[in-house]
């Protein structure tokens, strides 16, 4: 009777969404503490907290929020390509509002000495922010549109947005890589409030998205309309504005993203600001078992999918290995992983528990 | 008259897409011609062919993927494993053509693996082949960081062989001009659209692509259920595919005769959208072979009228054929609402038949003004890049150019000054190319000497600047942050009296292809530093 209920605890508790991406992000900490040395020793500078481990988590954030943005886009079934290209875009707006005279040919020294000010921006903070997100937010919409009413397949109409995007945050800032000096800014990508001030923005916004989602009916619509759009319809659910808002926050989640990375270098790269996050997003809320069907989703399993991409990159940087040979191993960690979520797999194990229990 | 004109249109609807792409093609080289007299040159419109012959094989492949209903976000990494590979073998003396068909294997095992894993394991193909591309450019880099040079005389002579057009040969000697000519791998990738196009539509294979695609994944149910072998076809098309990227990745390595990590980066994304505005719709199951050539020749097109252009920097590429896509997906849908009984509505009531639908309408023109006020407001009236200083980049801090040192080389005839800064190691590294063949290099801990054939100096400045046009407007410097394993370039060549720098970072898609070939052809005489 006793050993009946501890297995039921145990499959509750492998049932459950978090169960394998934390099990990985375990596996692979455990890795890490073995084959790493002083892997989670911690350091104090000033009131701060230092230390690899806090590296996964400052690294991980922009795919988190991506990865946020996403899942609810994946719930609904859809998928948006283009998060990585809306980065580079708010990314150059951003830029441009705080240093526009980047772009003027000559600079006169004195424009040049006040562009360096870290204190010197053109526009205030918050109209810098206030824009970027408004630039997002209509990225987000614009691939809503295309999917939502004009029926496109939300990989087509964000694959225009991705191909495009690029050029259009080059197009922003001319070409240019505009240098950020403003520090207020940078706080956003490298300030400290005892932990990266990044992390704070990655559980606001996800704090915020749970209660929106899973403290009004918002989120089971969503769910609704991925596991059957047309039934959702004949039962009342506008299941146009449901992919509407979703991809809409899809564009905003890459606005902050897109703010958080470019803080973090100091510069808007209209070429390499997001380049391939989108995959690397997507493979995060896969890694959270959220079904690439649509249906069912997690938000804490997404960003614990975004942490276990960071981890595995992490770990393999203070191994050794080289930047660009990582993309093969990730390549390989991919397959296993959805492998593993895969139904044929899965049916594996249950014939293998089945049978287990028969003898 | 509408009457009629509207039942021609449905009947032969299914061309729609092509007509409207292979009209594109026409009007935009027309325009091209018109304004631009150097395109009406007949070689200008051969090269259209011969730049971008890779992208035609590659794009014949995706075409079949896409028809089934998949994706392949492969082809850009298998490419780049392929030039790489081929070279690297080339390097360590293998016999060409066997590193030719070893590529065309790999390929094929990397598609028919994907494959498998798309039919039989159920994975996404948008995965799948994810995880393919990440895998095959990995691979790249566990080969070589570096760029490979390719010096071989057969990949040489596959390269430069010149086929001469039949009927406009006789015409341009009559004339007394150069006769148009084409390079072997066009010929290579027209022969694969004909075999293709056999394939596609005259044997049971092509029908059974065709019968998978479709209505989000309900015809591969209803094909499974007419007892078609949809699994084989799918790894099938996949296979085909891989061999398509492998050959279109030799096709690559032979035009620019090196191999790197970093080639074909986006690749992926002009295949695709080639394919799309040739046609196919993306969900699979309509479209033609044929009209994947048409889309090609869209991009190639759009390519060449912005480079005749001069004062339009490369990004407007990107969102030329962004708009293409929207535009013809447009038009692609609308042909899907026809054909879901629609037909007595004239499309512009269709699309204000609903509140909805006109709230859409507003949506997306306000969006799209707001987006293009706010583009034209910040960008600034003068074209032409900033000479920027670099900033560290994350692992290195990359070197800034030494201009007034390579100022004085060039003062004391040096005829190639190369600065190149960055990279795994984070080298800084200034060599000179002297006219008696003399090569100079300093890296800051070593100074190396070197002597190369003097004649071969002046091949090299030649084919610069005849063929690559060093000192044209289409070389002109571009700048992205660099990337940990990037580097920086600045090449400075001075020939008869002439004298440019040009600036470009690798492991981006801005760097102009001749950009590459130029320093894929100086590397070779370089002396190499011992780390």
């Amino acid at each position: 009777m006793k050993k009946n209920r501890t297995s039921f605890t145990w499959r509750k508790v492998t049932e459950s969404r978090l169960f394998f991406p934390l099990l990985a992000l375990v596996i692979i900490l455990l890795a890490d503490l073995i084959l790493i040395p002083g892997f989670f020793k911690f350091q104090i500078r000033g009131d701060n907290l230092y230390g690899s481990l806090i590296d996964i988590f400052r690294n991980g954030s922009t795919v988190a929020l991506l990865a946020i943005g996403m899942t609810l886009v994946i719930a609904t079934g859809g998928i948006d390509l283009s998060v990585g290209a809306v980065m580079a875009i708010a990314a150059s707006v951003a830029a441009l509002l705080m240093n526009p005279y980047v772009l003027g040919k000559e600079l006169s020294p004195q424009l040049q000495a006040l562009i360096r000010d870290p204190n010197f921006t053109w526009q205030p903070l918050w109209v810098v922010l206030l824009i970027t997100l408004l630039v997002a937010i209509l990225c987000g919409l614009w691939n809503g549109i295309l999917v939502a009413y004009v029926r496109i397949q939300p990989m087509v109409a964000t694959l225009i947005l991705m191909i495009a995007g690029r050029g259009i945050a080059q197009l922003i800032t001319n070409g240019v890589r505009i240098q950020i000096f403003y520090e207020p800014y940078a706080f956003i990508g490298q300030g400290w409030i005892i932990l990266p001030f990044c992390l704070y923005l990655v559980a606001i916004i996800y704090a915020l998205t749970w209660l929106f989602t899973r403290k009004t009916a918002v989120g089971m619509f969503i769910e609704s309309v991925g596991i059957n759009a047309r039934s959702s319809f004949f039962s009342g659910i506008s299941e146009r504005k449901i992919k509407l808002l979703v991809y809409t926050f899809c564009g905003f989640c890459a606005g902050i993203a897109g703010l958080v990375a470019s803080a973090n270098i100091k510069t808007s790269d209209a070429n390499n600001i997001g380049w391939s996050l989108e995959l690397d997003a997507i493979l995060a809320v896969v890694i959270g078992g959220t079904s690439m069907a649509g249906g069912r989703f997690s938000l804490l399993a997404s960003i614990i999918g975004a942490m276990v991409m960071q981890a595995v990159t992490t770990s393999m940087y203070a191994i050794g290995v080289p930047a660009f040979a990582l993309l093969a191993i990730k390549g390989v960690f991919v397959i296993l992983v959805v492998m593993l979520y895969s139904k044929q797999v899965r049916g594996l194990f249950q014939k293998l528990a089945v049978d287990r229990k028969e003898t | 008259m509408t009457q009629r004109i509207n039942a021609l249109l449905s009947k032969y609807r299914r061309f729609i897409p092509l007509t409207v792409t292979a009209l594109l093609v026409l009007v935009a080289y027309t325009i091209g011609a018109i304004l631009y007299p150097a395109m009406r040159n007949p070689q200008v419109f051969f090269n259209l062919f011969q730049n971008n012959s890779y992208l035609l094989i590659s794009a014949i492949g995706m075409t079949f993927v896409i028809l089934t209903g998949g994706i392949d976000l492969s082809v850009s990494g298998v490419v780049a494993l392929t030039t790489v590979a081929s070279a690297a073998l080339l390097r360590d003396g293998w016999n060409p053509w066997i590193v030719i068909l070893l590529m065309l294997i790999m390929g094929m095992t990397l598609g028919a693996i994907m494959g498998s894993f798309i039919a039989f394991m159920k994975v996404q193909p948008f995965i799948a082949t994810l995880a393919g591309m990440w895998f095959a450019r990995g691979m790249c880099f566990f080969i070589s960081d570096d760029a490979i040079a390719i010096d071989n005389r057969i990949f040489h002579l596959i390269g430069k062989t010149k086929i001469l057009i039949p009927g406009l040969r006789e015409l341009a000697i009559s004339q007394a001009t150069t006769p148009p000519y084409t390079s072997i791998f066009v010929v290579i990738s027209f022969l694969l659209l004909g075999v293709a196009i056999y394939i596609a539509h005259f044997r049971r294979f092509g029908r059974t692509v065709y019968a998978i695609g479709g209505y989000e994944g309900r015809n591969e149910q209803s094909a499974r259920l007419m007892g078609l072998s949809v699994n084989t076809t799918k790894v099938l098309v996949y296979t085909f595919n891989g061999f398509c990227s492998g050959l279109a990745g030799i096709a690559l390595a032979i035009f620019v005769s090196s191999g790197h990590g970093l080639y074909a980066t986006g690749f992926e994304l002009d295949v695709i959208a080639s394919v799309v505005i040739g046609g196919t719709m993306l969900t699979g199951g309509e479209g033609y072979v044929f009209g994947t050539l048409f889309g090609v020749m869209v991009i190639a097109v759009t390519q060449i009228l912005i480079q005749f252009t001069g004062s339009l920097s490369s990004w407007w590429t990107k969102i030329v054929i962004g708009l293409l896509m929207l535009v013809f997906i447009g038009i692609q849908s609308f042909i899907a609402t026809r054909r879901g009984g629609r037909q007595q509505k004239k499309w512009i009531h269709t699309l204000l038949a609903t509140p909805q639908r006109r709230l859409a309408l507003i949506f997306s023109a306000g969006a799209l003004i707001v987006i293009s006020i706010l583009a034209i407001y910040f960008s600034p009236s003068i074209l032409g890049t900033e000479n920027i200083t670099s900033t560290g980049s994350g692992h290195c801090n990359v070197q800034p150019f030494r201009k007034e040192e390579v100022a004085n080389l060039i003062d004391n005839g040096a005829v190639i000054a190369y600065h190149r800064a960055g990279g795994t190691r984070c080298v800084d590294e200034l060599y000179a190319v002297y006219p008696d063949g003399s090569v100079v290099a300093k890296s800051g801990e070593q100074d190396l000497q070197g002597q190369v054939d003097p004649n071969e100096v002046q091949k090299i400045l030649a084919t610069i600047s005849d063929t690559y046009g060093w000192f044209t407007e289409k070389m002109y410097s571009t700048y992205h942050n660099p990337c940990g394993t990037c580097y920086t370039h600045y090449l400075t060549i001075s020939y008869n009296g002439q004298e440019k720098t040009v600036t470009a970072v690798d492991g981006g898609v801005d760097m102009q292809p001749e950009y590459g070939y130029t320093l894929s052809i100086i590397r070779p005489i370089l002396p190499k530093f011992n780390p």
